[in-house]
């Protein structure tokens, strides 16, 4: 790896004027941007305000309609990934793009020019090392990757892309998937990349770790950019002003008196994932009336699954979930819509929405069938579309109409849609699973003001959420989930940010013996 | 408009953007151009092969507007590939592709057959029961995989395909073995059946089962847009993880649509049997099973969308029996079927693509603001 040339705080990368639009969409409009030798460059903005596009321009994914891409001083129109790294731009996507049965070494050394033909698994596997020992990034090369975890499997893409040369490195939302000791991680590799002489352009939406770890801050609102600045001197409420166009509201937090009334119990909860391993042990818990009860875990720790054992998705091999005191174990999913219990599921597009069909039959799709809906063989289209229609306008979902296919939405408008309905189902229970990942600041204030309605409307509500600010900023009671099990519960008058974060991890013994141990 | 400017450095270029929505006269127009460069295409194949095209065109014009007869023949020869098409379209809704119709169409002839010859009855009590049988015939053979498919996620493709063959071999058991014609000069053939469809009023050989299909196209229409469980064949088919959190009981809907798929399917063969041959025999199906089938796949599911592809396959069937008299050898029609059917293909595909010029668009005439 040749260390990049250039002195700090020389211009390196300048997009001028750029303009790109899809279909009738302007994703981009007339947007300069300038990056430094030695910067973090925060792209700041919401979802739908351009940062991908812009930093597709860059990386030579998609070509722009107009406008210029100066590296070094030179213009160029990149007509693919590889002329833009040859450039010196690489980007790591959301979603990586890893081989998952090959190991590091190969997915490094995959498509990559300066693998030689002829090569051992001995050999790349040095090679390999001796990238890692030059970027000071470490992971196993002989793993493969499904069997890292995601921190890690970021870091591959992260090595796979300065192998080739990247001086400027664009990371599209890194810490979405990311556990708050990963992302920890993330920054410090950042950090030891632009002292290094390289640039890294970091987007994000969330301003805490754009005030943290960048230099320097570009914010987009709608395909414009609103401003370039450094980030020394700036505010987080400052930022959301010029990213959101307007004050962020607070959220109503109207608080009803959390009832004793229990309307979800699961007592001894023992069922299986998936794949047909144990994922949740001898789980007990119970929600109130008027409670928010937040699950805080890194995900993958039995949270999926204990939301579908309480909404009919998933079975259970022992134990018992009632509802309101009547038992609804291993009943099936229309079951428990009837007794009350609403669902916002984790993959909200792989389970909550059907995207090849309109919103009005979306808005429907949890009580199609009751009686205002649907006699028992035709379905009354005429109130249907009234319902959606009512539905859209409450929950301030953006649609072009009622008729548009549900995949026609954006990601926002997508959960507010899917909130917005469940809200509607919820009379008892609210369970909500991962239901801000992803959104912008709107979309996410909306969906949160969704659960402390109902919960203020006395239902119960069990918020699952990786996020752990958003579990303590919301919940009245917290429960920690480790392996499958409840680790740790914590009223909110008594929380310990600490000790939930060393539970999460699985640091299950009393906090002071932990840390002399560790 | 599209932009002209050519960008200083950039040679202008033409690249193909995908349509986020495709207009109905849009695709129906480029579908019709793509047919008539195939016909064009056609045409100079057979000039090249020292042919008359024009003079071939104006015969197979003639003898099927001509006069009645040709019309009536065509709509005939529609009569079984509409049903079948109709058969695959309401698997479609659900993303199930039945290849097996062709086979459910033979089941469904053989069944209908079998109480045609054996049982007696009054012809409007033996029409029905032979088109319950037929309904019969052509479910069951689809049961196997609709049963595999459901509990097991075996792929429907592969079942429904494979078991074609066999269909077929069993007909021509039965019709040149044990249900043999052994009075008549006919030999691979049954004798007749005992009730034959009446012909439409005032028809020379049309009979009514060809408003089967236009009534089935209509109730479809209608049950996939009104009915409940339209709606939830539609919402499995989008997704059926959804369907599931929805509620939705989704191996019976599977069940269900891929039963009633190959009961169609049967009535087909029903309908042909009893409308048009008279009589069961190896080769009773022109490969109605399979036009119908591309019929569906090119009308994307849509009910009226396949009423007019398959008048039009109907046509072409037609015109290749009057290029075939015409001394033109059956391969060579094979091939303008081909030629024709990859013109509408590729003008379908092309019909949700647009090309845009240098990779530049003039940003004034588009709307600026993001739809929501």
């Amino acid at each position: 790896m040749p260390a990049p040339a250039g002195a700090p705080g020389q211009l390196v990368v300048e997009a001028r004027d750029i303009t790109k639009s899809f279909d009738e969409v302007l994703a981009l409009d007339h947007v300069d941007l300038e990056l430094r030798i030695g910067e973090v460059h925060a792209l700041l903005g919401e979802n739908g305000a351009g940062k991908t596009t812009l930093s597709n321009v860059l990386a030579g994914i998609y070509r722009a309609d107009s406008g210029t891409v100066l590296v070094d001083g030179v213009e160029h129109h990149f007509r693919s990934p590889a002329q833009a790294i040859e450039a010196g731009i690489g980007m790591v996507h959301q979603h990586f793009r890893l081989i998952h049965p090959m190991t590091v070494a190969e997915n490094i050394h995959l498509g990559w020019r300066d693998t030689p033909q002829f090569v051992t698994k001995r050999e790349l596997i040095e090679r390999t090392e001796r990238v890692m020992g030059e970027l000071g990034m470490h992971v196993d090369p002989s793993a493969e990757i499904w069997q890292l975890s995601v921190g890690e499997q970021q870091r591959v893409e992260i090595l796979r892309t300065l192998a080739r040369g990247a001086r400027i490195l664009i990371l599209d939302e890194p810490t979405a998937v990311l556990t708050e000791q990963e992302a920890r991680d993330l920054f410090s590799v950042i950090r030891g990349l632009v002292e290094g002489g390289r640039t890294v352009v970091f987007i994000s939406h969330k301003l805490n770790e754009v005030l943290e770890v960048s230099d320097r801050i570009t914010v987009l609102r709608d395909g414009v950019r609103v401003i370039s600045r450094l980030t020394a001197g700036a505010t987080a409420r400052e930022l959301a002003k010029l990213m959101t166009g307007e004050e962020r509201e607070l959220l109503e937090k109207s608080r009803t008196k959390v009832g004793d009334r229990p309307v979800l119990e699961l007592v001894n909860v023992t069922a299986r994932g998936s794949r047909g391993f144990i994922a949740i042990h001898e789980a007990s818990l119970t929600v109130h009336a008027g409670e928010i009860v937040g699950i805080a875990g890194v995900s993958g720790n039995g949270q999926t699954e204990l939301a579908e054992v309480a909404t009919g998705l998933r079975r259970v091999d022992s134990g018992r979930v009632s509802i309101e005191g009547f038992d609804n174990t291993n009943s099936a999913p229309r079951r428990f819509a009837e007794a009350g219990v609403g669902h916002i599921p984790e993959d909200r597009l792989g389970v909550g929405l059907v995207r090849s069909a309109p919103v009005r039959d979306n808005a429907v799709l949890r009580n199609y069938w009751k009686p205002e809906h649907s006699g028992r063989l035709a379905l009354r289209r005429g109130r249907i579309s009234e319902f959606a229609r009512r539905l859209v306008e409450a929950a301030r979902v953006q649609t072009r109409s009622i008729y548009s296919p549900a995949g026609y939405l954006s990601g926002g408008n997508q959960q507010r849609l899917i909130a917005g309905r469940e809200a509607l189902v919820a009379e008892r229970v609210f369970i909500a699973n991962q239901p801000t990942r992803g959104l912008d600041v709107h979309a996410t204030q909306d969906v949160r003001q969704s659960l402390i309605d109902r919960r203020s409307a006395g239902c119960g509500v069990l918020l699952i959420s990786e996020d752990l600010d958003e579990v303590l900023e919301m919940s009245d009671r917290i429960v920690v989930l480790y392996e499958g099990r409840i680790v740790g519960e914590f009223p909110r008058t008594d929380v310990d940010r600490e000790r939930i974060g060393l539970l999460m991890g699985g640091h299950i013994g009393p906090a002071d013996a932990e840390e002399a141990s560790v | 408009m599209i932009g002209t400017r050519a960008e200083a450095g950039a040679p202008a270029r033409v690249r193909l953007e995908r349509r986020l929505h495709v207009e109905t006269r849009r695709s129906a127009l480029v579908r019709i151009a793509g047919l008539l460069v195939a016909l064009v295409v056609t045409g100079i194949l057979l000039q090249a092969s020292g042919r008359s095209a024009p003079t071939l065109a104006g015969e197979v014009f003639r003898a099927t507007f001509g006069g009645r007869f040709g019309l009536e023949e065509t709509a005939v020869l529609a009569t079984p590939i509409l049903i079948d098409a109709i058969a695959v379209a309401i698997g479609l809704r659900m993303h199930l592709w039945n290849i097996g119709v062709e086979g459910q169409f033979y089941m469904g002839a053989w069944a209908a057959a079998g109480v045609g010859l054996f049982v007696d009855a009054p012809r409007p009590v033996l029409l029905i029961l032979m088109a319950l049988a037929g309904a019969a015939g052509g479910a069951s053979w689809i049961l196997i995989p609709a049963i595999a498919r459901a509990y097991w996620n075996v792929n429907e493709i592969i079942t429904t395909l494979l078991l074609n063959f066999v269909a077929v071999s069993w007909v021509e058991w039965f019709s040149i073995g044990l249900w043999r014609d052994k009075e008549a000069a006919v030999v691979q053939a049954t004798p007749p059946v005992g009730a034959r469809l009446p012909l439409l009023p005032g028809s020379i050989i049309l009979h009514v089962g060809f408003l089967l299909p236009l009534v089935l196209a209509v109730v479809f229409f209608f049950v996939f847009r009104n009915s409940r469980w339209g709606f939830e064949v539609d919402m499995v088919g989008g997704n059926p993880r959804a369907a599931e959190f929805a509620g939705i009981a989704v191996r019976r809907r599977i069940l269900s649509v891929m039963l009633l798929s190959g009961a169609i399917a049967g009535v087909s063969g029903m309908v042909h049997l009893s409308g048009a041959t008279g009589r069961l025999q190896g080769t009773i199906s022109n490969a109605y099973g399979l036009s119908g089938f591309i019929v569906a796949a090119l009308a994307g599911a849509s009910f009226f969308g396949l009423l007019a592809g398959g008048l039009f396959i109907a046509l072409l069937l037609h015109s290749g029996i009057v290029l075939q008299s015409a001394g033109l050898s059956v391969y060579i029609v094979l091939a303008i079927y081909g030629v024709v059917l990859i013109g509408i293909s590729v003008g379908e595909m092309a019909s949700r693509y647009r090309l845009v010029l240098g990779g530049k668009r003039d940003l004034a005439s588009g709307p600026k603001e993001a739809p929501p």
